[in-house]
């Protein structure tokens, strides 16, 4: 414990300066990223709560994450509500949704887990796109998603919009750290590391791993509301199952099961992204192949490689 | 059998029946475990101690039959449900937390057998009353000396002595040991056999054990399997000179 205490400071300090970089950097394309890397983060970080914590591989993420951002956009621009209590409303329909995936996903296990939520968000990718088009604009999605109205402040100007975008990257940070320290986050990573004995000391396993997913939903529904608020616009692209594996990978990328692996997984992926898509347009394939080489050369993630350099300068102090 | 027997009971099952397609693992097993007594269960390979257990536990769904616990019905219960309602368990294999420390692992047993709703507003440091209690089955288990060891590094004996005090942590009134002497070395084995004493003391213990000795030695009763069957139930000497056990059974050893 007290060895690992340096090191997550360490890897703190590296996701804050990614948070806190457009202070000294200018430029509107670099705080674009920065933005994207702190939506993207929320939703890393609550993905790992299901993921790394709890040992569970949802395939059914993009359905929270979509959902969320249409049900911001719908309660916005056709209902006229405000952007917080439309925010909230988008936390609580993607965990709504979560949970109701778990009830039917969760009477298996393993793989068939993964599959089931696959197939589920891909039922409502399919819904968002073709039946409920008169709600979603169909394949079109739908734009003009606001930003908040809080303050006086113009949160249309993205270096405004970063700030508030940092107070929720904070919050959600703080909220998933507590969670994981817990005896609720201690019981799930009891059930992660031996099922049979979590259920045999009296863990309700089940109503536990509900739970979870349910927070995890919010996370996603939260952070997909602010991507759509971040680029104006929600389409069914988001619903798709490659938004679940892109955050699966971003949290192997970063580290799964730590706090602050999935911020460094999701900075790795969308510099990455956003790099090599100006180099070729095959920078999907090419992200691929840096994704299978870092999985065998960095088992533990970018958070892994932070703990063994540190391990290494801290055996040196010693000597 | 009769009724009166069930209400004495401790724990006790009627007629349960497990089956797996055709084959029948425990086939029609009535037997009532009076309180504060140690039962071993002995028998062959495959004859269905452990899947009876299970039964017991929850495991297992039964295909027929009922499991009371101080006389309540718990058949329809799950695992973790029997353990809150005092049906404690350790199983063949150790069952411990390995990426945890000892005392943690402990202390989520503690928290298991305390909280309903498992707290989220706070570190888990910040509840007291688990560190209290897993201290005190710490000691209990003769475990102090590791409590901030990583359990996956702990010795065999001394992870089955964690295992004992995982199961031991909600002081249930009845524990179901499955081989708890398994695979522990001779110089831990007699430490071992005092922790299943000293645990066994103002409870009822059910245990599957294959050495003969330690079962003769600690049992108050012993009950012999064979075929998803009760063959024999009786005190060690009793079942030491019945014909049928032997001629099924412990003749093979002697």
């Amino acid at each position: 414990m007290s060895k690992l205490q340096p090191y997550s400071v360490a890897l703190a300090l590296i996701v804050t300066a990614i948070a806190l970089s457009p202070l000294v950097l200018s430029g509107g394309n670099a705080l674009n990223l920065v933005n994207l890397i702190l939506i993207w983060s929320i939703f890393a970080i609550g993905y790992d709560l299901v993921f790394g914590v709890a040992g569970m591989l949802s395939f059914g993420h993009a359905a929270f994450f979509g959902v969320g951002a249409y049900v911001l956009t719908l309660l916005t621009t056709r209902l006229g509500w405000d952007f917080l209590p439309a925010l909230g409303a988008a936390g609580l329909a993607g965990g709504v949704l979560a949970l109701l995936f778990s009830f039917f996903a969760m009477r298996v296990a393993g793989l068939f887990f993964a599959l089931l939520t696959l197939a589920l968000a891909q039922l409502i990718y399919i819904l968002a796109g073709s039946k409920l088009r008169d709600l979603t604009g169909g394949v079109d999605g739908l734009s003009g998603v606001p930003r908040p109205d809080l303050f006086g402040i113009d949160f249309f100007s993205d270096a405004n919009y970063y700030y508030f975008l940092l107070a929720m990257f904070v919050l959600a940070i703080a909220i998933a750290g507590l969670l994981r320290v817990s005896p609720f986050g201690q019981a799930l990573k009891a059930i992660k590391g031996n099922e049979l004995r979590a259920e045999q000391i009296g863990f309700n396993v089940q109503r536990l791993r509900k739970s979870i997913f349910f927070v995890s939903g919010i996370y996603a529904g939260m952070s997909g509301a602010l991507l759509a608020s971040l680029i104006f616009y929600v389409s069914p692209q988001m619903l798709h199952w490659t938004t679940s594996g892109d955050v699966v990978i971003m949290v192997l990328l970063g580290g799964m099961g730590t706090l602050f692996g999935p911020v460094l997984g999701v900075a790795l992926f969308e510099v990455l992204r956003e790099w090599l898509s100006t180099v070729t347009s095959h920078w999907y394939g090419i992200l691929g192949l840096i994704f299978i080489v870092c999985t065998i050369f960095m088992p533990n993630g970018l958070a892994g490689i932070v703990q063994q350099i540190w391990q290494r300068f801290s055996r040196e102090d010693r000597r | 059998m009769t009724a009166e027997a069930t209400v004495g009971a401790a724990l006790s099952c009627r007629d349960i029946e497990v089956s797996y397609g055709a084959f029948k693992a425990v086939a029609g097993v009535t037997y009532d475990f009076r309180p504060g007594r140690l039962y071993s269960l002995i028998g062959p390979n495959g004859a269905g101690k452990t899947t009876l257990m299970n039964a017991l536990s929850g495991g297992v769904p039964l295909s027929r039959g009922q499991v009371t616990l101080g006389g309540k019905d718990i058949t329809g219960l799950a695992p973790h449900a029997r353990t809150r309602a005092g049906l404690g368990r350790s199983f063949q294999i150790t069952q411990i937390f390995p990426g945890m420390t000892v005392f943690e692992n402990l202390r989520l047993a503690a928290q298991a057998h305390r909280y309903r709703l498992q707290p989220f507003w706070n570190a888990v440091g910040g509840f007291r009353e688990i560190a209290r209690e897993a201290e005190r089955v710490l000691a209990e288990v003769g475990l102090e000396q590791f409590a901030s060891v990583n359990a996956g590094n702990l010795s065999h004996g001394d992870q089955r002595a964690l295992d004992v005090g995982l199961t031991m942590l909600g002081d249930p009134g009845v524990v179901l040991l499955d081989e708890p002497l398994a695979g522990v070395g001779h110089g831990d084995a007699a430490k071992a056999v005092a922790l299943i004493r000293r645990l066994a003391e103002g409870r009822t213990v059910l245990l599957i054990e294959h050495n003969m000795d330690v079962v003769m030695d600690i049992s108050d009763e012993i009950i012999v399997m064979l075929a998803g069957k009760i063959l024999a139930a009786g005190p060690p000497e009793e079942i030491r000179h019945d014909q049928r056990v032997r001629n099924a059974y412990l003749g093979e050893d002697e």
